[in-house]
């Protein structure tokens, strides 16, 4: 648009602004129009399950290789059994999305880790996570998941705390919520998709034997 | 702005209430004046609200951060320190960029508050407790602080009117402390919970009972009884919860005498060339800016504790220049919060129930009234007064679960039975702590803002260590092991139960508001929330608070009646 009919524009937002009926309607208007974007996404009846599986989806915030490497990790923490998995979950989509909208701190701390599951990769078996074998990723995530601690006889088994372990708990935590937050996770708790279950029914049991 | 008064212009009518707020107490006052043939102007701060933007039943999956939204924080970094600001929701808590308040060094306090129609009444915890003259006369029998100018059995009608109309549902315990109410059949409990409550009864003789909820557990005044699908705060489509839009509200509107002011931020309270009358209140319109005046015989603040005493603050005169209705100079004073931060959690393992996603989700827990310093026990030679706790005991799945894989998975789903306590204090009333207003910040309507003066002191520290201790006895009792215990005290604010800074009292020297909650010093004024306690007891206040409300209320209808307004 060019500048004089911009301004050609605006003088006729002006003069319909002026012939208005009242004051009172514009108010009603403005009411209206601000009371809609007053409301969160989820109280004005947005959907946005299906996001996360659109085709042509990229990452936001991570790279191809942090991207595949947390493919990887996360369905080895959370595979496939007789359920689905992480990756099928597309744990990796949502974290990424959290991490775009999260604070640079945040988004270090996480990189970090997942850096941290590399550089001892690397340091091991000479090659980063994603292409290690399978039987060597449980090799380094069992050591990661299960740390050994000091010997433990002056008190305090935490006393020496294994900074490879609080790495995988990181990862780990995001991973579950991932998860379990899904649809899938949903359905691998068992949820039936239905709100209301009846009245809670409480104990029953004789006193003494409650189980 | 909204609904119409005899078909003229609203702002040019002199009303004979002008009610400032329309969330638990507000919804109450509203009702009551209106449905006593009294004209009434309702001013709310924010929006109205539908039932449509409920989300209740919307699985997390649904939302863009499922939940995890970082970008609420952005914009309500204060009201996100409350669980029931969420993603969901948040857009009913106020926007904390907007609204600011500010704090000593050192000295945090947090401040979530609701400026929609209904206010914190839409997401509050529903806990509904009496007090007893165990609370309301804990200065005659301890010493410290001031008896409240009124007694149990004053309140006890107000309660009773309160407790039928909202439905409570509960168990009669017969406590000393804690008074039986008008209940609805009560909620059940878990084994685990059962389990605790023969036991603590058996080694302590404590009591452990369902918590008092606001909750149906049977159709009532046209409200349907709980579904049990969980989230309250997210809005319920059968209004099975007590939050005053669909209840209160609805009724003084159906009256046909109650008119409607929403996006009104009263900014203060105009005084008339009368001296020592309230006149009306101003507001500035949220949306547009413009500046109102809404004409009222008696005005009356039902803003929630802070926000009534702010308008106060700003509504200095040359007769009142620390405040309106100040000649006691305690307006703003003796600002208290239940402490929390302290309980007790582990696990039952001897309970084998396995976590079931498809179980009803109970709306409520237990609670354990005070049993520190009652009557019949002895003075604790550390602490005054006392704590009550709410918990709750049940299978949950275990997303703690150690390790990766299938057995991760699997572990996951078998869950633990966990039990936990956590407790809240009574918070005591001290003239050190106080709000006043801060002169170098304003609000997003030019009206200045609270500075907000509170810790909690030695006494709070002395109940919550107690009350790690007791709590964790109480669940070894019940058989739990690997038990955690807290025994902190953290920032004021979180019990979300602010109380004080215009207290009642009979002697107008030392407090605010006399006993009907009216102002000493300007008669046709009143402060009917939080801000009129007198000391905060340990119990859960908003049902207290509605009961003071309805009794200020027979007597100002009644001195209407009598034209003494």
């Amino acid at each position: 648009m060019k500048r004089r009919e911009m301004l050609r524009a605006s003088v006729l937002a002006g003069a319909a602004a002026a012939l208005r009926p009242s004051l009172a309607t514009a108010q009603k208007a403005a009411e209206a129009s601000s009371q809609a974007s007053e409301l969160t996404p989820a109280q004005s009846g947005v959907d946005a399950s299906k996001d996360l599986a659109a085709p042509g989806w990229k990452p936001l915030f991570l790279d191809e290789h942090q991207n595949e490497t947390l493919i990887v990790l996360s369905d080895l923490i959370i595979p496939a059994t007789d359920t689905p998995g992480a990756k099928e979950a597309l744990v990796n989509r949502y974290i990424d999305l959290v991490l775009a909208a999260e604070t640079r701190e945040t988004q270090r701390a996480f990189l970090n880790s997942l850096g941290y599951v590399d550089g001892e990769s690397i340091r091991r078996f000479k090659a980063a996570f994603r292409y290690l074998s399978q039987e060597d990723q449980d090799i380094l995530l069992h050591a990661l998941a299960y740390p050994r601690f000091g010997s433990g006889w002056a008190g305090d088994r935490n006393a020496v705390a294994d900074p490879g372990h609080a790495h995988f708990e990181a990862l780990k935590e995001r991973i579950m919520t991932a998860y379990y937050s899904s649809q899938i996770g949903e359905k691998e708790l068992g949820w039936d998709g239905a709100f209301a279950h009846g009245p809670y029914q409480g104990c029953e049991h004789p006193e003494g034997e409650h189980k | 702005m909204s609904g119409t008064y005899l078909g003229q212009d609203p702002l040019q009518q002199t009303y004979d209430a002008v009610v400032v707020g329309s969330g638990a107490t507000g919804g109450w006052a509203a009702k009551q004046l209106a449905e006593a043939g009294l004209k009434v102007a309702l001013l709310e701060a924010g929006r109205a609200v539908s039932p449509k933007e409920f989300t209740e039943h919307l699985p997390a999956y649904k939302l863009k951060y499922r939940d995890h939204s970082p970008e609420v924080v952005r914009t309500r970094p204060v009201q996100k320190q409350c669980y029931a600001c969420m993603e969901y929701n948040y857009e009913w808590f106020v926007n904390d960029l907007e609204n600011p308040y500010s704090t000593p060094l050192g000295k945090p306090f947090t401040w979530q508050r609701l400026r929609v129609l209904g206010g914190r009444s839409l997401v509050w915890g529903r806990q509904s407790y009496r007090m007893s003259d165990n609370d309301f006369m804990a200065a005659s029998r301890d010493g410290y602080g001031d008896d409240w100018p009124i007694s149990y059995a004053e309140l006890r009608p107000y309660y009773d009117i309160v407790e039928r109309y909202v439905g409570i549902s509960g168990a009669a315990e017969g406590n000393e402390m804690l008074p039986d109410g008008q209940f609805l059949p009560p909620m059940k409990m878990s084994c685990g919970e059962v389990q605790l409550r023969e036991r603590v009864k058996a080694k302590f003789g404590h009591t452990v009972t369902i918590g008092r909820a606001a909750v149906l557990t049977q159709n009532h005044n046209g409200r349907l009884a709980c579904h049990y699908c969980g989230p309250c705060e997210r809005g319920c489509m059968t209004f099975s919860y007590f939050s005053s839009p669909f209840t209160t509200v609805k009724d003084a509107m159906a009256s046909g005498n109650c008119t409607l002011f929403t996006n009104a931020v009263v900014s203060h309270v105009d005084m008339d060339t009368e001296p020592n009358k309230a006149r009306g209140v101003t507001y500035v319109d949220r949306l547009t800016r413009q500046v109102k005046e809404v004409r009222g015989k008696a005005v009356i603040l039902c803003a929630q504790a802070l926000e009534s005493t702010r308008i106060l603050l700003n509504s200095s005169t040359r007769e009142y220049p620390n405040g309106l209705a100040n000649s006691s100079g305690a307006l703003g004073h003796y600002l208290m919060d239940h402490v929390v931060g302290a309980g007790a959690s582990g696990r039952l393992p001897d309970f084998r129930t396995l976590p079931n996603a498809n179980e009803p989700a109970r709306p409520n827990g237990i609670y354990i009234p005070r049993f520190r310093n009652t009557p019949s026990g002895k003075q604790h030679s550390r602490f005054i007064r006392g704590y009550g706790y709410q918990g709750g005991a049940g299978a949950g799945f275990k997303f703690s679960a150690e390790g990766y894989g299938a057995s991760l998975k699997k572990a996951v789903k078998e869950g633990e039975y966990e039990i936990s306590l956590g407790a809240f204090g009574e918070s005591l009333a001290r003239w050190d702590n106080y709000v006043e207003i801060d002169h170098d910040l304003k609000d997003a309507w030019g009206i200045p803002a609270l500075h907000i003066n509170m810790t909690h002191g030695d006494n709070e520290a002395a109940l919550m260590e107690d009350a790690g201790a007791m709590g964790a006895e109480m669940l070894e009792a019940a058989g739990a092991k690997d038990i955690r215990v807290q025994a902190g005290v953290e920032m004021p604010g979180m019990a979300i139960h602010e109380l004080g800074t215009a207290r009642m009292g009979n002697d107008p020297k030392k407090s605010v508001l006399n006993a009907f909650n009216q102002a000493h010093d300007v008669k046709n004024l009143f402060v009917m929330d939080g801000a009129s306690f007198v000391s905060s007891a340990c119990q859960n206040p908003t049902l207290t608070m509605m009961a003071v409300t309805v009794r200020a209320c027979t007597h100002l209808i009644d001195r209407f009646r009598k034209s003494e307004v």
